[in-house]
């Protein structure tokens, strides 16, 4: 196509200018080292930029949100690190785990919800990632996960459940939000 | 009501489709302890988003040397580089074994589901010391390195439960143990990755710092966070005439982008490309056209001269008028204002902006016509039940106590705003909603497909929508266009209160008063005259030419003394053609017989082109055909009419703000050269306030 390949290069050059950094969050959370969660941005812009068969006006998230945690997920398991544990055992986990609070460096302004989601396992981080700071849809998020639409539900569900309650358990000294909104006549 | 229910938070959400919607909505109505937890889940939902979204805001532009390398990679070293790079990285098969489907699946979703991603840019604070926010986080505990390749299936395991509670004893363990040691990890991860984000910046190239700053210089002139969103847009291309004859679309009469590209320009900075939507900026200004002589709901003017930025081509301009309603003709209207007074609109020239607009149209109201006002934040309710036009005080006094607080619900208040809008139904008159917000819908539905899909099955009873956008560094312009769209409305960008009055009050019954609706426009082109030709801007209006006689297909809305323009830029047979306009040929078919271009002779016609147009009436399902043959007589640019002359002069502006492939010899001096010849009598100012537009982008330019 005439003038297709300088287009395509304004297009791509938004694209990461657009997506880089929710990206880099993203593959932080998933391997917990910043570099390697550089890298796989990288690499997935790159293979974004390869597969130039997709169609400039469409919206790239899912399509990128998935090789980065494809890429994410296979330097974690050639690092032999961290791991996705069964929902099950994690649920068990917390249940046991008091709100480490103590752990958690405080002095920096880090959004206290933040830190407590910093607490919840590691699939319910990632939705929660996915659901509010890259305002995905559930079919979008299952499409990312490779779940259902209906397991995202249950996932967003339990982490909200346990959002609330800890944030009501430990959260006398922060105000952060009022969670009740107002009704107007 | 079970508040252990996942549907109780997806209805929260707003992720639901009806008809459970409705069964969800119903059920926590009835029960206080629900309402509390959905009201709860909401806050939460927000103050996650802002928590989440100033965590981005933080992160400095560390990848800048990434950007610049990834792009050296795809674009100057050539192929063989590039794949060699890819086959290092991708050397596993395992991992395109998996991706390769995965990413067609996603592909093909895409199609489906339009996403309605945020587009986060940087802050425009100069490049610091990094804070690493999710190095700070405690790490997701170490792995014991037993269950390699789980991860692969990860929902295989979730999925069955007894063989990930066969495995849970053992790795029980190892995760408490772990606590501690990803605390430290944590804090290791934190000083190594502030280290490495130093040596990144000492080692970013400078141009790559550079081509940062221009880029925030750009995207946000405000000096905030910018979360502004643009589709981008493609341009139409140079078709084949012989191979494409036919060229369809749906008429245009939103000026948002032109009062959106203004705002930018005055506060110092060049509009974004994919902020210039050329045909909003010629449909911004009023053309002299002759009013329609017969009872048709709008007249048809086509003309032609040569085109100023290329003068072998000519240029066509296609032109609407609606029919104008003197305002004591024009019918009732019940109007229901859906105003957003969500936190983000608190600045001046946001909420404060939108009361002054309002009241202007107060102003206008009679004692026959119905207002009523629906606010919507977090949560949304009705500030004003819908009453007569002749109590203006009553009407002020609601629009005056309206207060911006709390995140932005939009997909309830539609709701609200429709539902009253069909109450107080006026038939034979005015119904529409005016939606007046910066676009950010955050809390409900804030999937933009979600979005549209709603307001376009409320738009299918005769509601019509107007949406009047403010804001600037979150201005949500694409959903606000879809909304419009879908809405069978119209969409402007209020940037003052001069663009208010003269959407609300001059051309009142053109905004208010729809006379046709689903417009659409098909042009037939002569391959004996014309060997290719090109659509100028309705990049995001164009149709399939099936759907130009298909009645179902939705179109665009024309007002009440509208006009709307459209220019083609045709490149005659036998012009010098440079290789920008000329269209690569198709290789001749292999299984059908390509009768048109080989053995039919072209009709020996002079006639250039026809223009086709159906519409339907407001209320109308038919549509009908308006017919109109055009010959070329051989006008040039010199002697063309004014508003011709200023028309090319807009469009040749917008194209070079696009910096378009397309924009031919024009320069900003020819353009305002050009619109100082088409200026004509400009008794409102807008033509002039063109003129000085263009210089300062001149200026801006330069500088």
């Amino acid at each position: 196509m005439r003038g297709g390949k300088i287009e395509t290069g304004q297009h791509f050059e938004e694209v990461i200018k657009r997506f880089e950094i929710p990206l880099l969050q993203y593959a932080g959370r998933i391997i917990g080292d910043r570099e390697q969660a550089r890298d796989v941005v990288q690499e997935t812009f790159i293979k974004f930029q390869r597969n130039g068969a997709l169609r400039r006006d469409d919206q790239p998230a899912t399509w990128l949100f998935t090789v980065c945690r494809n890429r994410a997920l296979n330097v974690c398991r050639k690092e032999r690190r961290i791991m996705y544990l069964d929902e099950e055992l994690i649920e068990a986990r917390d249940s046991e785990q008091q709100m480490p609070f103590d752990q958690l460096e405080q002095k920096e302004a880090t959004g206290f919800l933040l830190r407590i989601v910093a607490t919840l396992p590691a699939r319910q981080q990632e939705v929660l990632q996915l659901k509010f700071q890259n305002d995905l849809s559930y079919q979008q998020i299952a499409d990312i996960m490779k779940t259902t639409a209906n397991n995202v539900g249950v996932l967003l569900h339990t982490a909200l459940r346990a959002l609330r309650q800890r944030y009501g358990e430990s959260a006398r000294d922060f105000i952060p939000f009022k969670p009740t909104t107002t009704k107007r006549k | 009501m079970n508040l252990n229910d996942p549907k109780l938070t997806a209805y929260a959400l707003d992720e639901l489709d009806e008809p459970e919607r409705s069964a969800i909505s119903r059920a926590v109505a009835e029960s206080a302890e629900a309402q509390r937890f959905v009201d709860e889940i909401r806050g939460l939902a927000s103050a996650l988003k802002s928590e989440f979204a100033a965590e981005i805001e933080k992160q400095p532009p560390v990848l800048s040397s990434l950007t610049e390398s990834v792009l050296e990679l795809a674009q100057g070293s050539g192929r063989t580089e590039l794949s060699r790079t890819l086959t290092d990285i991708h050397d596993d098969a395992w991992f395109w074994s998996i991706a390769r489907p995965l990413a067609i699946a996603a592909v093909l979703a895409l199609l489906a589901v339009v996403s309605g991603v945020a587009v986060f840019s940087l802050r425009r604070e100069g490049v610091q010391v990094a804070q690493s926010e999710w190095a700070r986080l405690p790490g997701v505990p170490l792995k014991p390195a037993d269950v390699e390749g789980e991860f692969q299936t990860p929902m295989d395991a979730a999925a069955s439960p007894a063989a990930a509670a066969a495995r849970s004893p053992s790795a029980a363990a190892p995760a408490k143990m772990s606590k501690q040691v990803a605390s430290k990890a944590a804090s290791l991860n934190y000083s190594v990755a502030q280290a490495s984000v130093s040596a990144g910046l000492a080692q970013a190239p400078v141009s790559a710092v550079r081509e940062w700053e221009r880029f925030r210089e750009v995207r946000a002139p405000s000096g905030e966070f910018n979360t502004a969103a643009y589709d981008h847009i493609v341009e139409n291309p140079f078709l084949n005439a012989k191979d494409n004859p036919l060229s369809t679309f749906s008429i245009d009469v939103d000026t948002a982008s032109y009062s959106n590209m203004r705002r930018f320009i005055n506060e110092g900075s060049l509009p974004p490309k994919d902020a210039v939507r050329v045909e909003e900026m010629i449909n911004y200004f009023i053309y002299d056209y002759a009013q329609p002589s017969d009872d048709k709901p709008f007249a048809v003017h086509v003309d032609l001269a040569s085109c100023p930025w290329e003068t072998s081509h000519r240029l066509v301009r296609i032109g609407l008028k609606g029919k104008e309603i003197a305002t004591d003709k024009r019918g009732p209207s019940n109007l229901v204002f859906l105003l957003d007074v969500s936190g983000s609109m608190t600045p001046r020239e946001r909420l404060p902006l939108v009361k002054q607009a309002m009241r202007l149209l107060v102003e206008k109201l009679r004692e026959n016509d119905r207002v009523a006002i629906v606010v919507y934040a977090g949560a949304s309710g009705l500030a004003l039940p819908s009453i007569t036009g002749d109590h203006k005080e009553q009407i002020l006094e609601a629009l005056e106590n309206l207060q911006s607080s709390g995140s932005t619900n939009g997909a309830e208040g539609i709701q609200l705003a429709y539902k009253i809008a069909a109450d107080n139904f006026i038939k034979d008159g005015v119904n529409r909603v005016i939606l007046a917000t910066d676009g950010d819908f955050n809390v409900g539905v804030t999937n933009q497909g979600d979005l549209i899909r709603l307001i376009e099955e409320k738009a299918k009873r005769v509601v019509f929508l107007s949406v009047l956008g403010v804001g600037t560094d979150n201005l949500k312009d694409s959903t606000m266009q879809k909304l419009a769209d879908k809405g069978n409305g119209n969409y402007a960008y209020l940037d003052s209160v001069d663009e208010a009055r003269k959407v609300l009050v001059q051309q009142m019954n053109g905004t208010l008063v729809t006379i046709a609706k689903d417009v659409k426009i098909q042009v037939e082109f002569n391959p004996a005259r014309v060997a290719s030709y090109r659509l100028i801007g309705y990049e995001k209006r164009m149709l399939r030419k099936e759907d130009f006689n298909d009645d179902r297909v939705d179109a665009g809305e024309i007002g009440a003394g509208h006009t709307v323009t459209a220019l083609y830029e045709v490149v005659p047979v036998g012009a010098v053609s440079n290789p920008a306009e000329s269209v690569p040929p198709v290789d001749p078919l292999k299984y059908s017989s390509d009768e048109r271009s080989a053995s039919t002779p072209l009709t020996s016609s002079n006639e250039m082109l026809t223009v086709k147009l159906r519409y339907k009436k407001p209320d109308g399902d038919r549509s009908e055909l308006v017919e109109r043959a055009v010959t070329d007589t051989g006008g040039n640019f010199g002697n063309a009419p004014v508003d011709l002359k200023f028309a090319a002069a807009v469009a040749e502006f917008g194209m070079i703000l696009r910096d378009s492939e397309y924009k031919g010899n024009g320069t900003f001096a020819a353009v305002l050269e050009w619109a100082q010849e088409g200026k004509g009598s400009d008794a409102t100012g807008y033509r002039a306030g063109f003129i000085e537009l263009v210089r300062k982008a001149q200026a801006l330019k330069r500088g």
